[in-house]
């Protein structure tokens, strides 16, 4: 009994290890995607479960955006994802000002620039191809 | 109650989020938050509290501003003053965290990162002196720094150190210092942008300086809780409020307009045809100009 705890443990302490190691690889990947001319400024590590009868995108952050200023967003999901990671971007009015993913062709796009010309309070929403389950990272960083 | 009191919250915060954006030109005018009492601000969630967090502009975005406007670099405007060694309480290490992680944040846009080394050190004595030390990634950062090599790195390593130490003291019930650090930041940012506006008068800075108006709202909710903590935190809440009264005229107006979309190298990129307009006169601009220098100057001298 005493050695299957211990086996179990180090199983636990392994796959938390292992996890957090490959989170930490796609983050670094990510920020890397973004290219050389971006400047990283914040990221969302995102993880969901299945759930196709969602409508609304689940995983969602506030962020403030400013005037003349070009922002990237990229959008990583990790190799075991079943889904695509997607973004909805929304200003404070509740409009949708851009999204990665287009519902009529079903194309998604890994990154988006986006030329703010309105300062303010944005909500990024984010979420998997068809509710599907999945882990991923988006970037948002400034470009020139 | 407690439902009660979070449902008043929402439909402030509701009531003003619809305001600023339904009219034809809209108007950014500030929530009403003198109408919620204090002890409603206590009951926001620590989701609530994290979200605004996150909103609060990196310290990179006015230097990487500066930057591109080729604005000089110039020394004069960080906080040289500071001695990690001097500082007694947590209020003051907490907030001397925040300033001078704007200052490393424009030393390395300005790829000055030799000159970075001091900063560093003190970054780390206060980080370790409030128990947050193992968050911040001291060696990279400093090789980094030495190297000159990588800028997205540094950036990345730098500005991810300070969101595990903020994500580390809100998660330990150490909010206060979080809220501290993050005012530290902005105050230090609001500082460089001021200052250097006082200098050159751009209208593109004059603007980010006056569009400030629309998250300064979230950082006097973020360190309301913690107003009655002690003189400190009761005098900081009251520096907040002289800022947020220097704004109150200040107009930002929206137009409307659909954004433009163009696929282009496999990505996207999206134009905003919807602006925002800042209506500050010089006065105005010369006491935000005044108001912010005493403030800063105050918490960066006073050891």
């Amino acid at each position: 009994m005493k050695k299957q705890l211990i086996t179990l443990s180090l199983l636990l302490t392994f796959s938390l290890l292992s996890f957090s190691q490959g989170k930490d690889e796609l983050r670094s990947s990510c920020v890397m995607s973004a290219g050389a001319n971006a400047k990283f400024l914040k990221d969302f590590v995102v993880q969901l479960g299945n759930d196709a009868a969602q409508n609304d995108f689940r995983y969602k952050a506030n962020i403030a955006l400013w005037k003349n200023t070009k922002y990237r967003f990229n959008l990583c999901s990790a190799t075991d994802s079943k889904g695509l990671l997607i973004l909805n971007v929304k200003d404070d009015g509740n409009k949708v000002i851009l999204s990665s993913f287009d519902k009529k062709s079903g194309k998604t796009y890994p990154y988006i620039d986006f030329i703010c010309q309105k300062s303010g309070m944005y909500q990024l929403s984010y979420d998997f191809t068809n509710g599907q389950q999945g882990s991923g990272v988006g970037v948002v960083s400034m470009v020139k | 109650m407690k439902v009660k009191g979070v449902v008043i919250l929402i439909v402030v915060i509701t009531g003003f989020a619809c305001k600023s954006s339904s009219s034809k030109p809209s108007e950014f005018v500030f929530p009403e938050v003198d109408t919620v009492p204090l002890s409603e601000t206590q009951k926001l969630s620590p989701e609530a509290i994290a979200d605004i967090s996150k909103n609060i502009s990196s310290p990179v975005e006015i230097a990487n501003m500066l930057v591109n406007l080729d604005v000089p670099f110039s020394q004069n405007y960080l906080a040289t003053s500071i001695d990690a060694n001097k500082l007694s309480t947590n209020f003051d290490k907490a907030i001397k965290l925040g300033i001078l992680g704007a200052d490393l944040g424009y030393l390395n846009m300005y790829e000055k990162t030799g000159s970075s080394l001091d900063v560093l050190s003190s970054i780390r004595k206060l980080a370790e002196d409030i128990k947050v030390g193992q968050f911040f990634d001291f060696e990279s950062i400093k090789r980094l720094s030495k190297n000159k090599s990588n800028l997205d790195s540094l950036l990345f390593i730098s500005i991810d150190s300070y969101t595990k130490i903020d994500n580390y003291l809100r998660e330990n019930d150490r909010g206060q210092l979080s809220a501290l650090m993050i005012i530290g930041v902005w105050i230090e940012g609001q500082y460089l942008a001021t200052q250097v506006v006082s200098k050159v008068p751009n209208k593109m800075l004059m603007d980010r300086v006056g569009e400030q108006k629309i998250i300064l709202n979230d950082l006097i909710f973020l360190l309301a809780p913690y107003c009655n903590h002690d003189s400190e935190y009761t005098a900081l809440c009251k520096n907040l409020q002289e800022i947020k009264d220097k704004y109150h005229d200040i107009r930002i107006t929206f137009t409307q307009g659909d954004p433009i979309s163009v696929e282009k190298n496999g990505g996207l990129t999206v134009t905003q045809t919807e602006t925002s307009v800042v209506e500050m006169s010089k006065e105005q601009l010369d006491g935000i100009i005044e108001i912010t220098k005493n403030i800063r100057n105050r918490l960066v001298i006073n050891n």
